[in-house]
Parts: C-alpha cells; structure tokens; sequence
C-alpha cells in the first residue's frame, strides 16, 4: 500500500497507479489509460461490463456475472441496483428494482440489507456503503491483477442529478476500499470527454446531445463544447423508460407465449420470474445484432421448458412506447436548453441500451442536420458500454500527477464558475450575411481566429457584429398533381402543405468596424476575436502575409 | 498561435471616407452574458485552470 498523506488525504502522486471506472446501478466497468488512450478492461471472468451486483453463497463471495446467475436460486443474499440508495436516508430511496433481490431496510440514518455473507447461518446486516466498498475493493483487484501493480486511486462518473451527500457517500465507499478518489466527472461529460480524445476535431464548436440510457434510469445532458471546453446547458432524466422496461416487453410477450401452451403464468413465481427475466435481457441484446433471436429456459415454470423465437420488427413494434419514451426525455432536454434540434450538431449514444439499433434510427430522424454516434449509424463509434470507463480513465491519465490539493483548487466554483456568451460573434459580408466566429455560449475568456478568403482586390471594411440564430418555418405548397398520372390518388389530393425549418441568422448589435487596405488578388484576412473574462473585446486583423494589421479593444458592458 | 477557421465571403468594399484612428472604431458592446458552471474536465479545461489561477492571457500562454 502506498503511503497516506495526512494534511492533503491523497496519495502522493509518484505512488499513484489510477484507473477510470463507471460505477452504474446496473453495472460497473473499469478502464486504464496509457499514453492518452483508454482500454476497457475484462474482470477475471472475462467481461467488461460487470454487473454491479454481490452476492454470497455459504460465505463465499461473487460479483459481476457469477452473482448476477445467483438472482435465480439465492436472490435474498444477492444485493443489485443500489448504486442510487448511496448517501440518501430509506424515505427517499425508490426499491422497485430490488424486488427480485434483497430488500433494502431501514438501517440508522441509511439504507442496509440483510444477508447472511458469512459460512454460518446469521445474517448480517450489511449498509449500502460497505456493499458499495465491497465492490469497489473487486474492480482494484481485477484492475491491479491486470496491470500487475496496486490500482490505488481512480476516477469516478457520477450522475449531473447527484447531490452532495451522495458524492460524499461513495467517496467514503471508495475510500474504504483503500481508492483514493481523484474526481467525480459527470457521466454525460466521461462520454464526451472519451469521443474528442479520439476526434482530431476535438477543438471544434459543437453542441451535443448526451444520451445515456442504461438499466434503471436514463439521463440526457446537452452540452455545448467550446473549443474543449465543456458547458451543461441543461439535463433530463427519466427512471421509467430504461433498459429494464425493455425487459419488461419481452418478458410479457415470452410469458403470453408460455401460457399459450401451458397453464401457468411464469410472472407469478419468483424463479420463474427471475429465469424470464435473464433470458428476456439475453434475448433483447441478441436483437440488438441479429435480426432474430431466440429465447430459451429450462424448466421455466411447472418443469415446462420454453422456446421461441422474435424477430426484430415484431420487437421494435412491441417495445415501440418505451422507444417513444426516450425520444420524448431526449426531446425535451433540448427544449429545456431553449433549443431546438437542428442546433444540435452531434447525439453521443451512451449506456448499454444504446446498443439497439431502433433508438439510433430515431435518433438520426428527429435530429437531422446531427451526426448520431451510434454503433449501428457510425462504424467508427465507441461501445457507448465503454463511454464512461473510458473518459473516465482518460481524466485520470491526465491529472495523476497533480497533487489532491490542486485538483480541489482547479475544479472550485471560483475557477469553473464563468461568464457565456449570449451571443455568437462575427463577420458580416458585402450582403449582410453573418458568418460566426465565436459561437454563442462560449465560456469566456476565449479567442478565436479565422481566415477569410477575399477574392477581390482593394480596401474592405470588417464589421464585427453579434448574432443570434432563429429557425425560419416556412410552408412549401404541393405541387398541383398532374391530373393524367393521377387516377388513384384521391387521397393525395389535399396533401398538406410541407413545413420546412431552417437555422437562420438574426444580425444583432454592431460592435465595431474596422478597415484592411490595400489586399491583393486572392488575398486573406485574418480576424482573431479574444474576449476577456470581464466581456471586453480585442480585435485584430492583418491580410496573412502582408505587413501591419490593425489591433483595437471594445470596452466591457 | 492557435488554430484557425477558413470561410470564404466577400467582405463589403470600405465605403469612400471611411476614416477612423487606427482603422479601427468600437461602436457597441457586448450583450450581457450568462454566468454557467464550465466541466472540470480534459485537456482544454486544465489549460483554461492553469491561465485563471496564474491570471495568465492566452497569449502570454502561447509563449
Ligand atoms: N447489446 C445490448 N443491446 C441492448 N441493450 C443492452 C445491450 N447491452 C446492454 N444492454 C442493456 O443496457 C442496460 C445496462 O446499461 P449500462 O451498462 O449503461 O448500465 P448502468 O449505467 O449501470 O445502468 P443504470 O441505469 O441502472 O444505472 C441493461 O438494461 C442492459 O440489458
Ligand atoms: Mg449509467
């Protein structure tokens, strides 16, 4: 073990041997960083997403998808989706996915489970923290035994909706686990943060759309990222339409199926709930791949076994509400951005239900003008299973060496806590038209720079103006049917007319002018903007190339 | 120095006795903005840390 410092409670840097790890309700996974890049990496039983569930058996402890098997014959000492219950009292905790497993109680001032974890017949009654360090304590391993040294600190992904007292809790959690947390980074970010690493546009003005659908929850975040730095504009989360609800579809459809040939319902009895459960979730990831799966269990209930097949049509039909569901979550968080889909220029599909193929189409439809990164839209996407880990591990790579000191100092309120643009800035051509230079919600200070092509030669004038962007609806009446190639389209005739949007500029406030003289045939100018934390503008401007250029300042407001 | 953006458009030719010091004339002033907390994250935010903490501008960070 490395040595504690007392006064800054943080391994000393040089001791450190840190990884990423996304620490969900329904699974955790870990990810090591070398050289600037993140690998996901496999526990010992091979898997990279690791159920983040425990379980005992005669005093033996299992985790990932060992315990996960344990649902089914010894669900009262297998403890799954308490991930949220961390650092909240039991009145506000939601139970509904600890059904199947054992029960949260009442425990203090915090929620605990009671299971027998020991060779003899007690039970013990095991709080949600220990539960949590229990696991913690098996990821380091499975990361220490990978990288052959003694994982002793981490980056953690947290929720954006996680309070103070949460964060503290699994702080404490990972503490105890002998992990020295680096960073809690929010989830949405971890997966932004896992994209631009790869992306040599990284630098780039964009604004994202974050959505992270895993088990229990979903969550979407909008995020403008300016130039690499990133901003949360608003978020959206929903604990209804998940993953889970998937598996619900397809364990209602499979027992219909069941009681067609047989008399009981599978529904009503736990292990027969439990087993349609698991194979229902193996059976909606296969349909996430192939275009068939099928779905089987031994003995399902009353010693029947059961098989049958889905295909993926009859799947996205049924489970067509919990699609609609997430785009309705989605939809709305850049609503509440005050924005509207066709501002946003990437959808980052995060969680394991981003895998389906049905969530990445809708996507693409209800944002247009947006690259969806999705494995079924873009080969070149992540595992959005792996987003987290990933950026996880790449935050950690990037401040290992700082002390636990200055990690605190940089990500205080005084240091992230900035002005934004409200406007974008730029450039306004011979015929009005507004070009951006700095986009609107830009955290400042921030300067940027183009190049413009100036195609004819003599003296022009650069009018530095602010912009803001509204979308233009206008109606395209149908065109009048030919009456000879119409015969059998009554119905076609009162076709709506189509409404089409489009992003367009408004010319704001103007802000300064200035002149170039003299540019040649062919020439450029360049126009660097640099706007200071306090709103004070610095122009310069010079043909590329030419001598001079001209520098002048625009006072704050 | 950093990167930039390429556009091509057509500046408007300097209207005839357009004069000013410097060439340059400030006529208005940013709208108000918006405080928001930024992302303590990547690459870019530590560079952004490291200039607020030190009061350094960006091109005193260029050098
Ligand atoms: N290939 C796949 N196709 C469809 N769904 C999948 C696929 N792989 C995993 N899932 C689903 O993703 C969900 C788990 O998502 P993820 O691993 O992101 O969990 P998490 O963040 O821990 O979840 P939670 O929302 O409970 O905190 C499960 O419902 C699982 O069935
Ligand atoms: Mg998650």
């Amino acid at each position: 073990m490395a040595t504690t410092e007392a006064t800054t409670n943080g391994t000393m840097p040089n001791d450190r041997h840190t990884i990423g790890i996304s620490f969900g309700n329904s699974n955790n996974s870990i990810a090591i960083a070398v050289d600037d890049k993140a690998e996901v990496i496999a526990n010992e039983d091979g898997d990279r997403q690791i159920p983040a569930i425990l379980s005992y058996v005669e005093g033996e402890e299992y985790t990932g998808q060992q315990a996960k098997a344990q649902l089914i014959r010894n669900s009262k000492n297998t403890v799954a989706y308490f991930r949220d219950f961390l650092g909240q009292d039991f009145a506000s905790i939601d139970p509904t996915h600890s059904h199947a497993s054992a029960h949260p109680q009442e425990h203090e001032s915090t929620v605990a489970f009671n299971i027998q974890d020991k060779a003899d017949s007690e039970t013990s009654t095991v709080t949600v923290s220990e539960v949590a360090t229990r696991l913690f304590k098996r990821l380091a391993q499975s990361a220490s035994d990978y990288s052959g040294k003694t994982v002793n600190s981490a980056v953690i992904t947290i929720p954006t909706n996680f309070s103070d007292k949460q964060k503290a809790a699994l702080i404490t959690a990972a503490n105890n686990a002998d992990l020295e947390v680096l960073q809690l980074i929010h989830e949405p970010i971890a997966a932004v943060l896992a994209y631009d690493a790869k992306n040599e546009h990284s630098g780039s003005d964009k604004v994202v759309v974050v959505a992270d659908l895993g088990g229990t929850r979903s969550d979407v975040a909008v995020v403008a990222a300016r130039n690499g730095i990133y901003t949360i504009l608003a978020t959206a989360h929903d604990y209804e339409f998940a993953g889970t609800a998937l598996d619900v579809v397809l364990q209602d459809h499979f027992a219909k199926e069941f009681i067609k040939w047989n008399t009981t319902d599978p529904r009503e009895e736990a292990r027969s709930m439990a087993k349609l459960k698991l194979e229902s979730e193996a059976t909606k990831k296969a349909l996430s791949i192939g275009t068939n799966a099928n779905f089987s269990v031994e003995s399902l209930a009353e010693g029947a076994d059961f098989s049958s097949t889905i295909n993926r049509l009859r799947y996205e039909m049924i489970a067509r509400k919990v699609f609609d569901g997430f785009s309705r979550l989605i939809e709305g968080a850049v609503k509440k951005a005050d924005l509207d889909v066709l501002d946003i220029d990437e959808v980052i599909l995060s969680g394991g239900t981003s895998h389906t193929p049905k969530i990445a189409r809708n996507m693409q439809s209800l944002f247009p003008k947006a690259t969806v990164l999705a494995p079924s839209t873009t080969p070149t996407a992540i595992n959005p299973s792996e987003l987290q880990a990933r950026g996880a591990a790449l935050q950690a790579n990037l401040i290992q060496e700082y002390e636990a000191e200055d990690i605190e100092q940089s990500t205080h309120a005084a240091v992230t806590t900035v002005k934004h643009l409200t406007n974008a800035i730029g450039v306004l051509s011979a015929d009005d038209v507004f070009t951006p230079i700095i986009a609107a919600e830009t955290a400042v200070p921030a300067r940027r720079t183009i190049h413009i092509s100036a195609p004819a030669a003599g003296d022009v004038l650069i009018k530095i103006v602010e912009g803001g962007s509204h979308i233009k609806i206008s109606t395209i009446e149908p065109k009048p049917k030919d009456e000879a190639d119409s015969d059998d389209s009554d119905d076609d005739s009162d076709e709506e007319p189509e409404e089409q949007r489009e992003k367009v500029w408004k010319v704001g406030t103007v802000l300064a002018e200035a002149s170039i003289k003299g540019i040649k045939k062919c020439g450029k100018v360049e126009v660097m903007i640099n706007v200071a934390a306090d709103l004070a503008v610095t122009v310069t401007a010079r043909e590329v190339g030419g001598k001079g250029g001209l520098r002048g300042n625009i006072t704050a407001p | 120095m950093s990167k930039h953006t390429e556009v091509e458009l057509t500046l408007p030719a300097l209207p005839q006795g357009w004069e000013a010091e410097g060439n340059f004339k400030a006529l208005g002033k940013v709208t108000k903005a918006t405080e928001r907390s930024i992302e303590p994250v990547g690459p870019h935010f530590l560079a952004h840390a490291r200039r607020a903490r030190h009061k350094r501008t960006f091109s005193e960070d260029d050098k």
